[in-house]
């Protein structure tokens, strides 16, 4: 096959930062490319640099038989590159359907044709099996689903490479599949896909070749039938990885965490009951849309329960907000660090400490010493790639964002933390340092909830595996028991 | 590369400077064009026409800094100094026992704009808007639209007096609430929550920060500051003056914006009204007409929020 996109020796350094350091990449027509590389390496950057949102410093860009300069997202647009960026760029308070067409409404002398952009974008959901309604307002998705409006609204531009910046990582199996039926057909119609993940399964699942970055440095390009996974990590991260999911030794004692019947008025969650131990780590898996993160945040306090109860050690609490539910020692790391979890505007050290100000006070004030110190500790710790502690959390790169929102929850001695996938952008190696962070607070006697749509990591770390189908829970799966096909079995309805 | 490097550290510095680059330009130019410009008559001139301004923008600094909004200051202002003046004069009221009740009416007028706006989700900007009219009534209810004149001597200190025989009284208040006020952003549980929800509530809320309760108590707080202005105001007055605050709460608004304290420090706020200051300093200096005064105050508050972006460009720039 011919070349498609050819980058040489792109070079883009940041304030303290040299992200890229002449990184090469070629990009054949029809097929899939991985890009894969540690939190930080870059890969992010490099995209951005192909679609013009950021400029690079030196390198030149060959693009369908040319050499071109990309100045801005529009132009690269209109060459035929389109991205799907690693955060969402929705516009939350439009249509569905407006937010697919946005910017290339269809016109008829001058007016919108709505009922066209209305049905146009159905087609285009219907077509790969999607339960979106294309007129729903944005905001009334959930993270899953705006993923995959995202994934439509780049397919549908007729682009001859398309970027996709760690799509899956928040979709749960089903979705993933749907997204590899898109990737295929784009593939047969010619058009090249530029794949970004950190889940390894998939890059092998999809994927013809893998180009590899480290520390902003090019490693090597491999076809995918030429290379292990170990081969590829050993790429990735410059060693070996021991054993992915860190044994552990915790005592499972008495039940901590009760919830009973708890009901948001049949909308996601009906009828939940479940208990969580002294010292378990308690998985709960489903498809997107079970209900698992509502069911989360009305124990948190987030949203208004109608009904049910929850206990903590036997006696009923009410948790009207995120405030009482911390004040219980329960901590939430949501699913959506951008607009839940960070002050992107913040230094990591001031987001470390914002639950637990009261912590990091000396005689009634805000000592910055101890804030130094102890956000020195978890960048440590997690080992988040950054030039200082000052550093603006928008200026991080996705995964080491996340570990950012990690440290805030660790830093706060929550007693029941639940974790709404905790490793969402997190590379092969620091996953690992999650899970070793998960251990130690079971360890510790700590109780850890973890929602996650990531199958092979729920069976990896839990003790105990609920799983939820259509807001209710369809089964549990005990420790002896944990296999795949049983949980997706569960999962998709079909259980017992 | 030598040239870059140049232009990467004038951008820093720049950046660093924030508004105080303007207020140097100003003073650059006026040097050379008056020579009455750099006197410690002007000087201290200069600060005692933005103290009072300042002691009310200190707290409308942490309302915009927590994402809200307040145009009911410059009335809660004038409400507090033509109350004090009442208190004395018509009920005899001993001075600091006026002072204290006409800022805790002013500090219950704040509470109530923050309580409308964060239990019954009345918009910041229409809340106090209808806020400042009921105040500008009540002030008109209880002056009968005159000026309340006559009061003691010991009161007018506040507003006209010097320590030391040179240092105004205004002034030092002033110094005191933009201290207290870098304190409180800086060093509180308070400052950084408000700092929090201005820049993401949603989070602030899942991190576990009391909302309702910060919201309120920083218009609160507003109220609180913007009294004290009025107090120092009608000390300088030496009179209840029940149109004189009408100004303030723009005033107020312009410095914060101008002064760029979204970048996190109370001390821009006071850079913001100094740059208002030398600039009506200056104005009248060259003599310019008090209406044309007013264009060119109106083109700075809008080239020094342009000037901001323009600076947060240049610095970004020296990044990529
Ligand atoms: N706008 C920016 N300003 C400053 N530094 C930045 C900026 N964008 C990225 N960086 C830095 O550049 C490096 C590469 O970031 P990039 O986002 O490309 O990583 P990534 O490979 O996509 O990582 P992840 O897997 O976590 O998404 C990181 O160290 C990051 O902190
Ligand atoms: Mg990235």
């Amino acid at each position: 096959m011919e070349d498609i996109l050819r980058l040489t020796k792109i070079c883009k350094s940041f304030p303290g930062v040299k992200a890229l350091s002449d990184v090469n990449l070629t990009i054949k027509k029809g097929e899939v490319h991985a890009l894969v590389g540690e939190n930080g390496a870059g890969k992010s950057t490099l995209m951005k640099t192909i679609s013009g949102a950021y400029k690079k410093d030196e390198g030149s860009i060959w693009f369908d038989g040319r050499d071109v300069e990309v100045t801005s997202p529009k132009q690269s647009e209109l060459m035929g590159i389109s991205i799907i960026y690693q955060e969402l760029n929705l516009i939350e308070r439009i249509s569905v359907a407006e937010n697919v067409f946005i910017g290339r409404y269809p016109l008829k002398s001058g007016f919108v044709q709505w009922g066209k952009m209305y049905k146009d974008a159905q087609a285009l959901f219907d077509e790969f099996d999607l339960k979106i309604d294309a007129r729903r307002l944005v905001r009334s998705l959930t993270m899953a689903q705006k993923q995959m409006v995202e994934i439509i609204k780049a397919v549908s531009i007729n682009a001859k490479v398309i970027i996709m910046d760690e799509p899956t990582s928040s979709l749960s199996t089903k979705e993933t599949e749907s997204l590899f039926k898109i990737i295929n057909k784009l593939k047969s119609n010619g058009v090249a896909v530029v794949f970004i993940s950190h889940r390894l399964d998939e890059i092998f699942t999809i994927c013809d070749r893998v180009t590899v970055l480290r520390d902003g440095c090019y490693v090597g390009d491999r076809d995918i039938s030429d290379i292990t996974k170990n081969e590829m990590i050993s790429m990735m991260i410059g060693r070996e990885l021991t054993q992915q999911y860190p044994e552990r030794s915790n005592a499972i004692g008495d039940v901590v965490l009760e919830v009973k019947n708890l009901t948001d008025g049949g909308k996601s969650v009906n009828d939940v009951s479940f208990a969580a131990r002294k010292g378990e780590v308690l998985g709960f898996y489903g498809l997107v849309g079970a209900g698992r993160t509502e069911t989360m945040r009305m124990i948190f306090g987030i949203d208004k329960k109608i009904s049910g109860k929850v206990l903590l050690n036997g006696t009923e609490v009410t948790l009207k907000s995120p405030r009482d539910a911390i004040k219980h020692s329960i901590g939430f790391i949501t699913e959506n660090r951008r607009d839940e979890g960070l002050f992107l505007r913040s230094s990591i050290r001031v987001n470390t400490v914002m639950v637990a100000l009261h912590k990091i006070l000396k005689h009634g004030f805000i000592s910055y010493k101890k804030e130094k110190e102890v956000s020195e500790e978890y960048v440590k710790k997690l080992r988040t790639v950054t030039p200082s502690i000052n550093q603006k959390a928008m200026f991080l790169s996705g995964g080491n964002q996340q570990k950012v929102v990690l440290s805030k929850w660790l830093f706060s001695d929550s007693e029941i933390i639940i974790f709404d996938e905790p490793t969402r952008g997190i590379d092969v190696g620091a996953r690992r340092e999650i899970y070793q962070i998960i251990n130690d607070l079971v360890g510790n006697g700590c109780t850890v909830v973890v929602v996650s749509s990531d199958l092979e990591e729920i069976i990896g770390i839990s003790d105990r595996i609920l799983v939820m189908h259509e807001g209710n829970i369809a089964g549990e799966v005990l420790k002896e028991d944990f296999s795949q096909n049983l949980i997706t079995k569960y999962a998709v309805g079909e259980g017992a | 590369m030598k040239s870059n490097n140049l232009k990467n550290i004038s951008a820093k510095i720049a950046d660093k400077l924030g508004a105080w680059l303007l207020i140097i330009l100003i003073a650059a130019i006026m040097l050379f064009t008056s020579d009455k410009f750099l006197t410690t008559t002007n000087m201290i001139n200069v600060f005692r026409q933005i103290a009072v301004v300042s002691i009310g923008a200190i707290g409308v600094s942490f309302v915009i800094l927590g994402g809200g909004f307040d145009l009911s200051t410059g009335m809660i202002a004038t409400f507090a100094g033509c109350n004090t003046a009442l208190f004395m004069k018509n009920f005899g009221w001993n001075m600091y026992f006026a002072m204290i009740v006409a800022i805790l009416i002013g500090i219950a007028i704040g509470t109530v704009n923050g309580l409308l706006i964060t239990y019954l989700k009345i918009p910041p900007f229409i809340c106090t808007l209808g806020m400042q009219y009921v105040i500008n009534g009540l002030v008109f209810v209880t002056t009968k639209s005159v000026p309340i004149t006559g009061l003691p001597e010991k009161f007018l200190k506040i507003g006209r007096g010097y320590i030391f025989g040179f240092f105004p009284v205004p002034v030092l208040i002033m110094f005191l609430f933009v201290i207290v006020g870098h304190i409180v952003l800086k060093y509180t549980v308070f400052g950084r929550s408000v700092v929090a929800i201005g820049e993401n509530e949603t989070a602030a809320k899942l991190s576990g920060l009391n909302l309702n309760l910060i919201k309120v108590a920083m218009y609160s707080l507003s109220g609180f500051c913007v009294s004290a202005a009025g107090i120092v105001l009608a000390a300088r007055l030496s009179s209840g003056q029940p149109n004189s605050g009408a100004d303030l709460s723009l005033q107020a608004i312009a410095a914060v914006y101008i002064g760029g304290t979204f970048k996190g420090s109370i001390v821009n706020t006071l850079a913001g009204a100094l740059v208002w200051g030398f600039m009506n300093n200056a104005l009248n200096l060259m003599n310019v007409n008090a209406y044309w005064q007013k264009v060119a105050l109106g083109v700075v508050i809008i080239g020094a929020v342009l000037f901001d972006t323009f600076r947060a460009k240049l610095a970004s720039k020296s990044i990529d």
